[in-house]
Formats: structure tokens, C-alpha cells, sequence
């Protein structure tokens, strides 16, 4: 472990950058690439909206080299990547889209033939959207497309004429001027030298590990670090909180945490996994996770944001929490000696706690495979169908008898209390009932004695009991045989 | 005007070249302003101290009201809102302080080493409770025809009801910003990004203590605004103008987006009371409404807006007996503000509730109530006296309800609505008719200066403001008709005070109206300097032919006769030979509504120019269980007159219908009991994305209708499509309103957000028929 490297460096456009944290330095290490891009003169096509990720006006692409070799391109939001996550990668703004010769980009062009901008402020983040898009290796549906812009706020258009644009510029997906110089930024990307790094400012130092074994040695050394992994999260306590991270532990660099094992038991889980890759590659395995996934932030966020840092940060609003459980998911956990695997009723402790010492991290986690006749099912609610975090969720581990009674049933709740949590006495009161509405309406009554949720900026205390006495309905509606 | 004509702007927005306040490169000297602000809603600042935030290394300034060097008001109709505190605290995010520093950070550090003593008093949050307390803003203003409360008594049928709707922010993607750079001997420039940049640079000057002549703002786009930036901008431009004289340094503010919600206006929540009197057959014959709205701590425009819920509150009906009140209320909330449809939605929204009560009530089609009781040729005349000329309901009424299939459609959502559970579907058609011009007659007015160049091109400037309406598009668009030139001839110059005094707001729809007359009446001018010219020129003086301008066809960079094809001569060459004959090829042009009037007395007159028509017909499914629905399709017909640009009209409807489904579904805004506000980001207030958007979304102009007397014979469309959102509320109500087959009406305010639905089903459900 040595962490000499004290500078970045990525292809900027074409041209390679190189971010020295030496004594002259200004920037601090957790500058985000959209107040770094803000800075320059010339690249003020990146626009801040929200400054949180919900709004995608801050959209950028990064290409990376991806398993097959080729050039993968993905869409960020800027305001929630700090400047060392961009090691490596190619970081494609707005200004990039168009030649010298200010010869539009296909998706631009469709753009002005839909007449896709009014203000034109939301319009660079819906542009790098779709170019992140046109990028992808299969031709986008209908689905895609949505999914591909969920993120990305119009006040002005009502959308309509964005999505004719993308119809317009996917029909046909040409090469263009990057799949030509595709060789040429894959030679300069592998120029750059990976390893562990540290970033130093006078009132920050910041660690980028690229093994498990350097963070565990890190967090061992500074057991107050903070950790982060996507940084979806914590970049909001720079952007929002305005706070001056003092020590920082990025793991975004860790490969070793970013695999996906499939066993005869079951699923592991690495907790370096993005959101976006487990939407994509446990489609068939594990259903209700995809599900859920689906109407969990937007493309953006889940391509950075990952299921161990989701766990990490120990909200308590956690839309994927209840699934966990249902799902009887285990948490591993690692420390300088040794290794825990938790399950994660146990992991989630409290209100912002977890069960997780100052010396360990989270590597992996288990999806053991559910037994053959268990009905696992998710539902949430929210204001807006996207990007949106859940009013209320819940998520359900369900057996059945023959005679279609309930032999067993796990029901748990999120956003009806300070942490996601089992509603005991509903459960209790199932067991043995017939599976119908009407068990399942009756049954209403008993979340009564296991919540009392509270009033706050998405909903009442009132209107969550009503939807959570809904969903034990929605969920009988979901699987009726 | 045939050809497809773009947003003028659109290859900048696309490849992220447009520039807005916060992108204007700005000398290194330029310091960023910061404000500090209130954090109790109610309350008295008893004293403060900012000594050890003034030794704070970076910190260039702080100023409190002692420094203001001219008046303390910033308020845009009534001296009522301070620049910065001198005692009364009035709302969370009201101005105490503002700092210059070189960065960021050292004013945020400096910001908490703030001292103050204040005095903590109960503050006033909700409308019933400013009603309890009788905190009236001004007396209730009231419009009546004939006498409702007597007919009321001879009403075969009355119901009573209320309704509800919420604040909704305005979310344009650019929060507000001003950069301000001092000049010499007290002048001063500001980059704002203001809807009102005459009431901009009148604010500076008299808080700053100057001469407007002194003040110059400039405005070349804003990143959306829909009322938000008519007055709010001014606080912020305020700011940065008064850090920048006291430093002598440029000075950037852009608020930050949590900041901007929780300091600026909204659309006013209003609580409207009513009691409508109808025969058997649905027609309504009497109607007394009572619009109690929620203004904030200050007046802003609240007078305003509730006169234009007044002139709308009886929609596209004819109602004999009317009598309409109006009162604004305060509290301690950031004064609510102007917001598409300026108080219109809202008074509409009572009416269409009213219908949708009467039609449950006879168990009618509520269409049909709709439709029986529109403006006709006869019953043409609105409570304040002005006569519904060109009404085109009963053409758009027979259109949209053939393309839109309303009544099979309805009877198979019946249908579908027996056999389901779970799941029902729900329809409605709503219509809208919308009075265009400022209600107040005097802001009618616009100017504008055409400057033709040596080289044929032409600049112009106008005292509208592009905000993503395609204002510029459609002034380049007249030009180029007017001089026969091609688009990329013309350019339309940023919105500058300097060049253009005395402006409206660009708001009230009026943009185009106003400015593109204003426009041609410049080119109209240089066209008779021309006309004049070649009369010499061709030798036909002192003959009886000499040319008319209307004569002359300017047409493809050419200048001919009509009748005498031969005698053609190019715009470039015409140009410089006036130029040679020292003829100024520069015209002032001016614009002022012809035939408004109204008096504030009797509140009669003829406040319009024009009406606005259009409807639209939803459809919605909706999960009952959870709240989650989608729209299926949705069908609008929207009178543009004779479109000057239809694809940016067809944008303008698009946009505004989704901003009402905003404003009738997602957008809710909370407060604490202290005044804090819940949803203060996108995090927690959400206005819709890609995915709210109806599965089929069918938007047409109406043909054939063209307007008369109004620049190309076109309409405005900015506000009037805002209200064909109301379509899916009462759509989902419908939905809603089969769980009890019809027989109860569903007890829902806007917004109708799934939580809300959820609660008044089972509370429905609950209910004995």
C-alpha cells in the first residue's frame, strides 16, 4: 500500500488532463466534476439545477473501457462525482457532442428537428442522456428510453417532443465521430496508470483505494474516515450541507468488490456493485429486486450509486431495505482479522445505525436462493413513479399450503417507521388464513399495533397507514394464485 | 408563413453554447454575494452584531439595512417588503444580510459568525388561520351581475361546496441570478434574469439612490421562468447591485436551488367557497364564489391575480346571476406570486368543480352540463361587461368531441369500471377561455427599435423577454416577413433597458401581442422611408402613381412593384442608397392595445382584447390501492389564431398542460406549524418527468380561426393551456367517483397527490350512498 499517486488524470474530450494535488493546488480533493467544469471558461454547457441528482441538468458522459474492450458510455450526474472518480475516464460534456466545424451530433440534431428545447436550460442533460443512449451496444425500446431520461427534469416541453427527438435519433444509430476515434481513446485511457492514490489539500486528505486490503488498512488506521463508494450519498453533504469532508475513503476504485458470484446457494453480491448492473444482470434471478430497481432513482444515480453504499449509509428511508429482508438477505462485513456475515434484520440496528465496527467494511452481499414455493414481492409508493423516494414500501416473503392458506408469511415495511421493519403483528395474525382480499384487507387492522408512522414533507401519518394497509391488498393482488 | 421555423436559440440550448446570467464570463475580480436570511417566521430583529464576521479572511463586505443608500423597499406595487430587515421579521428566507467575499466559502463562514437577538412572536402559516385572525391583505373586491343571492331562492337546485388548491413553485431549471458590474460615477449594469427588466432597473435605482439613466438591465434569455422571475428577480438583482456599489466590484448572486424555493413566491393556495343554483336540465342559473387566497407576507401581486380569478371565475359559461368576491390574506410565508394562468386556474377550478357536482348530482354527463351552458351569440356577455366576440367553443366542442370519441370511450370506461375492482378508469372535458392583455390597461404597451445595417442585416430590439416561449423566434419570424428577408438576416438583440424604456413585464401571455406589433410598427416605418425613396428613385414622382408602401412586395431579399413587376431592386442595395441619401435606416416603433378599458369602481369594462379558446378531453386509469395512475390519453384542441409559429405553440400547449398536471397531482408544498418549509428541493417536491406524460397525447391547433386585429392575426398560448390539466383532476375524480358508482362525489382538493386519492376513497368507501 503505498498511495503515491497524488493527481488524476482522464481523457477530457480527447485531450488528456492531469489534476496534480500538489502545494499549489486550489481545488479540494472533493470538488465535484460539476463545480470543476463551473470553473472553466469554456464549458459552461454543464448546468447546476439542484445540485442533488434530481434534476440531470448537470448530465455528463464517462466512457470506460468496458469487459468486451470496447467503449462503454454512461450518463452521470456531474453534481455527485468527486473530481478523483474520474481517474481513468473519459469525461465527455456537452462541448464535445459537436465537431469544430459545429457539425451537430446526431442526437442534437434530432433534438432541434422535434423542437426538444424551450429555455434550452434542462436541454445539455437530456442531450447527454440520449447520447449515452445512442452509445449503448442493443437498440433501445420504448422502456429504455423512459428509463434513459427518468432523470432528467423539463419544465418547459411537457416532454413529449424530448421523446420524439429520441425515437428520431435511435432509429438510426450511425457511427459517429466517436466510434471513429474509438481506437485512439482506448489507447490514451490505458496510457493511464491505475492505482492507490491520496489527495491532500490543507484541510482535506482524501484516499482512493483500489483493493479491499488498503481500505481495510485505511479504515483501520482512521476508523472515523469517511467512507464512500458511489458517493450519490455523501456528495450531497458538499453540495447541500456544505461541509468540509476531512478524511475521505473512496472505494469506487476496488474491483475485487464489483463482482456478482452465482452460486447453488445463491447470490453474491459484491457491495462495490452499481444499482444500474444489478438491474440489468439478475433480471430473471431475482425478479422483485429488478423491480424495485426500476423505480429507484434514476439511471444516473444507479450507474454510481451501489448496494453496499446504500446499506452504508444507513438511511432510514431505504427503499430497498424491506426486499433485503424479505429476500433474508446476509450481509458480509470484513475487518482487519475477521469476517462477519450478518443477516440483515440484525445489520440494520436503529435509526442510522448499523451493525458495522470502525474497522470493517462491507464486501459482499448474500441473496440466498429462496426456497422453491416462497413468493417474494415488493411494492412502493411514491409521489412521482420516478425518482422519487418511497412514501411508504413494502416487501413480502410468502408460503403458501396447498389449500391456498398462508403457512408462512414475512411482511416488512418501509417509511412506516425509523428504520424498515417487520410488522409482527399483522404477521402473526395471518398465519393460517386463507389467502384472499379479504384475509388481506381484515389483516389491515393489526398494522395498526406494529407502526405509527409519522407526518412529514411526502406524506401523513394518516395517509401512510392508508397506503400501507393498501399494499397488504396490492401484495395479495400481485400473486391472487 | 409556411416553411418550418426553429427556435431561434435551438442549436445553442443543443450544443450548450446559449449563455445565461450564471455562464457569463466574469473579470477575477468578481465576488460572490451571498444572503442571510431569516430563520424564524415571525419575529423582531432586535440587534446584531457583525464584527467577527467582517474579519473573516475573504469577506470584502456585509451590509445590513444601515447601508442602503436609497429607499428600503423592493416591493413591486406597495412599499411593503424591505431589502433588509430594519425590525419586523416576516417569513423564513426573508433578507438580513448580505456579503461579498472572494469565495464561497469564506461567506458561508462568515454567515454563522453572525450575531443577532431577535424576538420570537407565533407566527401565521395557513389561510384559515390569517382568516381567523382577519389578516386581510385589502378589502374583498367584488364583481357581480344581477343578484345571486336573490335568485338563489327561485333555483330549483343549489349546492354549496369548496374548493382547494395548493402552492405550486414554479421550478424553472435556471434559479434566479444577477451579476452585477459598476461602472463610473454611480452608473451600474445588471445581467438579470428577470421577466421585468424595467421594474428591475427601477428597484436598483431607487434602492441604490440613482437615476434609472444610470441603471442599465440586460436580458438575453432566462432558463424558464412562468411568472416566477416577473417580480422575484428583482430581489436578487436588488442585492447583487447594492454589494457592488458598496465594493466596486462585480458581484454575482445565483441562488442556490433550496434556497430559491424556500425564498421566493409560489402560486397562491387559495380556499375558494361556493354555492351554484341550476335547473333540472343543468343549466346554471346562479353562482356565488368567494376566492380566498393566500398572499404571503406582502402584496406583490396578489391584487392582481385575484382579479383575474375574478375574470375567470365563470370560465367558458354564461351565468345570469353572478356575484364573485375576492380577498387576499397574509402570513408569514414568502409573498406568493405570479404563475401561468395568474390566479385564472384557480378561479376556474372552482366552476369546473361546481359543473362536475351538478352533473353527479342529475346524473348527467358533465360535458354535456359543460356544453349546455357555454358563452353563445346571444348569451355573450362576461359579469364585467366585455362581449365574448369570436367565441369558437361551439367549433372546438364539436370538433374535439369527434376526434377524441369522448362518449364511446366513456361508455366502455363504464363498462371497464364494473368489471374491475381494483382498478378504474375515469374521463372528463374541460374547456378554457382566457381574457388576453394585463388587466391592468396601462401595461398594455410596448417599444421596440429596428436598426437595418449597411450590409442588409437587421438588428432588433424589443422590450420582450425570451424565457423558452419562442418570443424571439416569432419577432424574427415578423421581421422577416415584414422586409422579405431570410431568418438568418435578423437578429434579435438581448432585452436592454437603454435601448428599450419603459417595458411591461413579459408576462400575461402578452409577449408576441405586444412586442411583435411594437416590432412592425418600426418596419412599418422604414417600409414607407423606402416606399418614399423609390418613389424618386424610380422616376414616378410628381405622376398620380406614386407608390403605397402596400405597393411594394417585399419578398426574397427584393424590393418590387406589384403592379409594375419590372421595376425590382434589391434590399441590400435599397438599404445603402437610403444610407447614401441620408435617410435613417433606424425606427422607433411603439405599440398600445387599442379599445381597453375598465373600471376599478364598478369593476366593468373591457379589460381583454381578445379571448383565448380551447378544451381538452383525459383519460386516466387509477390504481385505487396505491394512488398510481397514468393518463392514457389525452386530446387537446387550442386556439393559437393564425399560428405564427405552430410547432412552438404546439410546445407552449404541451408544456403547459404538464406544468397544470403538475399543479393537480404531484406538487405539494408543506409547512411546519414555525413556517419552515417542507419540500424545499426536487428531493421532496416533485413536478413531473418523462414518465407522467399521457401515453397518447394528441395536441392540434384550431384551423381556420384567425384573429383580427393582432400582429399575423395569431393568438397568445403562453398561460390559456395551463388549465386543460384540469381535464385529468376531473378524470381521476370520475375514476375515483365509480367506486361509489356516482352516487357521492369524491371530496378532493388539488393536488389530488396519490396519498390524498387514497384517503378519500376510503373515506368513500366508508360513506353510505
Amino acid at each position: 500500500m503505498s498511495f503515491n499517486r497524488n493527481y488524476i488524470e482522464f481523457l477530457f474530450g480527447n485531450k488528456l488532463e492531469r489534476i496534480v494535488w500538489d502545494d499549489q493546488q486550489t481545488l479540494s480533493p472533493t470538488t465535484t466534476v460539476l463545480q470543476y467544469l463551473r470553473g472553466l471558461s469554456n464549458f459552461k454547457g454543464t448546468k447546476e439545477g439542484c445540485a442533488e441528482g434530481d434534476c440531470g441538468a448537470c448530465t455528463v458522459v464517462f466512457a470506460t473501457i468496458g469487459v468486451n474492450g470496447k467503449l462503454e458510455y454512461k450518463a452521470v450526474n456531474s453534481c455527485l462525482v468527486f473530481l478523483p472518480q474520474i481517474h481513468g475516464k473519459q469525461l465527455l460534456t456537452i462541448e464535445h457532442l459537436s465537431d469544430k466545424n459545429s457539425v451537430l451530433h446526431p442526437v442534437q440534431e434530432a433534438m432541434v428537428e422535434m423542437d426538444a428545447s424551450q429555455c434550452g436550460f434542462c436541454t445539455p442533460g437530456f442531450v447527454m442522456s440520449l447520447f449515452a443512449l445512442y452509445k449503448s451496444s442493443s437498440q433501445p425500446t420504448n422502456e429504455t428510453i423512459l428509463d434513459a431520461f427518468a432523470g432528467n427534469l423539463c419544465r418547459c416541453t411537457g416532454y413529449q417532443s424530448i421523446h420524439k427527438a429520441a425515437r428520431l435519433a435511435l432509429n438510426e444509430m450511425t457511427p459517429d465521430s466517436f466510434t471513429q476515434k474509438e481506437k485512439e481513446t482506448i489507447q490514451l485511457l490505458q496510457t493511464i496508470n491505475k492505482g492507490d492514490a491520496c489527495f491532500k489539500s490543507a484541510n482535506q486528505v482524501y484516499y482512493f483505494s483500489e483493493t479491499l486490503d488498503s481500505a481495510l488498512t485505511l479504515k483501520h488506521k482512521f476508523p472515523k474516515i469517511q467512507i464512500l463508494s458511489g458517493a450519490s450519498d455523501i456528495a450531497l453533504k458538499v453540495t447541500k450541507k456544505k461541509e468540509i469532508l476531512a478524511e475521505v475513503l473512496d472505494l469506487s476504485g476496488i474491483e475485487e468488490l464489483k463482482t456478482i458470484h452465482k452460486t447453488s446457494l445463491g447470490h453474491d453480491i459484491g457491495s462495490g456493485v452499481s444499482l444500474q448492473t444489478m438491474k440489468e444482470e439478475l433480471h430473471s434471478e431475482l425478479p422483485s429486486l429488478v423491480k424495485i430497481l426500476s423505480v429507484f432513482g434514476s439511471k444516473q444515480i444507479r450507474q454510481v450509486a451501489t448496494i453496499g453504499g446504500n446499506l452504508g449509509s444507513a438511511s432510514p428511508i431505504g427503499d430497498l431495505i424491506p426486499l433485503l429482508m424479505a429476500y433474508r438477505a446476509v450481509v458480509v462485513v470484513k475487518g482487519p482479522i475477521q469476517k462477519r456475515s450478518i443477516p440483515i434484520l440484525a445489520f440494520i440496528k436503529g435509526y442510522h445505525q448499523i451493525d458495522l465496527l470502525e474497522d470493517e467494511l462491507i464486501t459482499l452481499i448474500h441473496f440466498p436462493k429462496p426456497k422453491q414455493n416462497r413468493i417474494i414481492d415488493c411494492e412502493k409508493i411514491s409521489k412521482r413513479i420516478d425518482l422519487d423516494i418511497s412514501t411508504v414500501s413494502a416487501a413480502m416473503e410468502l408460503e403458501l399450503t396447498p389449500d391456498k392458506k398462508i403457512s408462512s408469511i414475512q411482511l416488512y415495511f418501509g417509511g412506516m417507521a425509523a428504520v424498515a421493519k417487520i410488522a409482527t403483528n399483522t404477521c402473526v395474525f395471518l398465519i393460517g388464513k386463507k389467502w384472499e382480499a379479504a384475509t388481506m384487507e381484515e389483516a389491515g387492522s393489526f398494522l395498526e399495533k406494529d407502526f405509527a408512522p409519522i407526518s412529514d414533507a411526502r406524506a401523513e401519518a394518516i395517509g401512510r397507514m392508508a397506503l400501507a394497509k393498501n399494499l397488504l391488498i396490492k401484495l395479495w393482488q400481485n400473486n391472487p394464485e | 408563413m409556411s416553411a418550418k421555423v426553429f427556435h431561434e436559440s435551438s442549436e445553442l440550448h443543443v450544443t450548450g453554447k446559449a449563455i445565461y446570467v450564471d455562464d457569463i464570463n466574469s473579470p477575477c475580480n468578481t465576488l460572490h454575494g451571498f444572503v442571510v436570511t431569516s430563520k424564524i417566521a415571525s419575529g423582531k430583529l432586535v440587534s446584531f452584531d457583525l464584527s467577527n464576521a467582517q474579519n473573516v479572511p475573504g469577506v470584502v463586505t456585509i451590509l445590513s439595512w444601515k447601508d442602503i443608500p436609497g429607499h428600503n423597499q423592493m416591493g413591486a406595487i406597495a412599499d411593503d417588503e424591505t431589502v433588509l430587515v430594519k425590525k419586523e421579521l416576516q417569513f423564513i428566507g426573508q433578507a438580513l444580510f448580505l456579503i461579498a467575499a472572494t469565495t464561497e466559502q469564506a461567506a458561508l463562514k462568515a454567515a454563522a459568525l453572525i450575531k443577532t437577538e431577535v424576538e420570537t412572536l407565533e407566527p401565521v402559516i395557513t389561510l384559515s388561520d390569517s382568516i381567523k385572525k382577519g389578516w386581510k391583505l385589502n378589502e374583498t373586491v367584488v364583481t357581480k351581475r344581477g343578484n345571486a343571492k336573490k335568485a338563489f331562492e327561485t333555483c330549483p337546485h343549489v349546492i354549496e361546496a369548496s374548493a382547494e388548491s395548493g402552492a405550486q413553485e414554479h421550478w424553472y431549471l435556471e434559479t434566479q441570478a444577477a451579476f452585477a458590474v459598476p461602472g463610473e460615477n454611480k452608473e451600474i449594469k445588471i445581467y438579470s434574469s428577470t421577466q421585468h427588466p424595467s421594474e428591475t432597473q427601477a428597484k436598483i435605482a431607487e434602492v441604490l439612490g440613482i437615476g434609472k439613466q444610470q441603471v442599465t438591465v440586460e436580458t438575453r434569455r432566462l432558463g424558464g421562468a412562468f411568472g416566477g422571475k416577473e417580480t422575484q428577480a428583482n430581489m436578487v438583482a436588488v442585492w447583487a447591485a447594492l454589494l457592488a456599489q458598496a465594493t466596486q466590484n462585480p458581484v454575482k448572486i445565483r441562488l442556490f436551488r433550496d434556497d430559491d424555493q424556500r425564498m421566493t413566491g409560489k402560486r397562491h393556495p387559495f380556499l375558494t367557497q361556493y354555492k351554484v343554483g341550476f335547473n333540472a336540465e343543468g343549466k346554471i342559473l346562479a353562482y356565488h364564489v368567494s376566492f380566498n387566497a393566500n398572499a404571503g407576507y406582502s402584496s406583490d401581486l396578489s391584487m392582481a391575480i385575484l382579479a383575474r380569478a375574478r375574470t375567470h371565475a365563470e370560465n367558458a359559461y354564461y351565468i345570469p346571476d353572478i356575484l364573485i368576491e375576492s380577498t387576499a390574506w397574509c402570513t408569514n410565508l414568502p409573498s406568493n406570486t405570479a404563475f401561468r394562468g395568474f390566479g385564472a386556474p384557480q378561479g376556474v377550478y372552482a366552476i369546473e368543480d361546481a359543473i362536475e357536482r351538478i352533473a353527479l348530482y342529475l346524473k348527467k354527463d358533465a360535458a354535456e352540463i359543460r356544453h349546455l351552458n357555454f358563452y353563445t351569440k346571444t348569451h355573450n356577455t362576461t359579469p364585467y361587461g366585455e362581449i365574448v366576440e369570436n367565441n369558437h367553443l361551439e367549433s372546438i366542442w364539436d370538433k374535439l368531441v369527434k376526434s377524441s370519441d369522448y362518449y364511446n370511450r366513456k361508455k366502455g370506461i363504464d363498462a371497464f369500471n364494473l368489471a374491475r375492482t381494483y382498478t378504474k378508469r375515469g374521463i372528463a372535458l374541460t374547456p378554457v377561455k382566457f381574457g388576453i392583455s394585463f388587466n391592468t390597461p396601462h401595461l398594455n404597451q410596448a417599444g421596440a427599435l429596428v436598426n437595418i445595417y449597411t450590409d442588409g442585416t437587421v438588428l432588433v430590439n424589443q422590450g420582450g423577454i425570451e424565457m423558452g416561449q419562442g418570443l424571439y423566434t416569432k419577432i424574427q419570424q415578423i421581421v422577416a416577413s415584414e422586409l422579405g428577408l431570410p431568418i438568418e438576416k435578423i437578429r434579435v438583440n438581448a432585452s436592454i433597458t437603454s435601448t428599450i424604456p419603459n417595458t411591461s413585464a413579459t408576462a400575461a401571455s402578452s409577449g408576441t401581442d405586444l412586442n411583435g406589433m411594437a416590432v412592425k410598427n418600426a418596419t412599418d416605418q422604414i417600409k414607407d422611408r423606402i416606399a418614399a425613396f423609390l418613389n424618386n428613385h424610380w422616376k414616378i414622382s410628381g405622376t398620380k402613381n406614386s407608390i403605397k408602401t402596400p405597393e411594394l412586395v417585399f419578398s426574397n431579399e427584393k424590393i418590387t412593384h406589384s403592379i409594375n413587376t419590372s421595376l425590382s431592386i434589391s434590399f441590400t442595395k435599397v438599404v445603402n442608397l437610403l444610407y447614401t441619401n441620408r435617410i435613417s435606416l433606424s425606427a422607433q416603433g411603439f405599440y398600445s392595445t387599442p379599445n381597453l378599458h375598465f373600471n376599478k369602481e364598478t369593476q366593468q369594462g373591457r379589460p381583454f382584447h381578445y379571448y383565448v379558446f380551447g378544451m381538452a378531453v383525459s383519460e386516466v386509469e387509477l390504481d385505487l390501492l396505491t394512488g398510481r395512475h397514468k393518463i392514457i390519453r389525452t386530446d387537446i384542441l387550442h386556439d393559437s389564431g393564425n399560428s405564427i409559429n405552430p410547432n412552438i405553440d404546439i410546445g407552449q400547449i404541451e408544456g403547459a398542460f404538464m406544468q397544470g398536471v403538475g399543479w393537480c397531482t404531484t406538487e405539494e408544498i408543506k409547512w411546519d406549524a414555525n413556517g419552515n418549509m417542507l419540500n424545499h428541493s426536487p428531493d421532496t417536491y416533485k413536478i413531473p418527468g418523462i414518465r407522467d406524460i399521457p401515453q397518447q397525447f394528441n395536441v392540434d391547433l384550431l384551423e381556420n380561426a384567425p384573429n383580427p386585429n393582432t400582429i399575423k392575426q395569431s393568438k397568445a398560448t403562453g398561460e390559456p393551456p395551463f388549465i386543460h390539466a384540469l381535464s385529468v383532476l376531473f378524470a381521476l375524480k370520475y375514476a375515483i367517483a365509480s367506486v361509489k358508482n356516482h352516487s357521492v362525489y369524491p371530496e378532493l382538493n388539488i393536488p389530488a397527490t396519490n396519498e390524498k386519492m387514497v384517503l378519500c376513497i376510503q373515506k368513500m368507501k366508508k360513506q353510505s350512498q
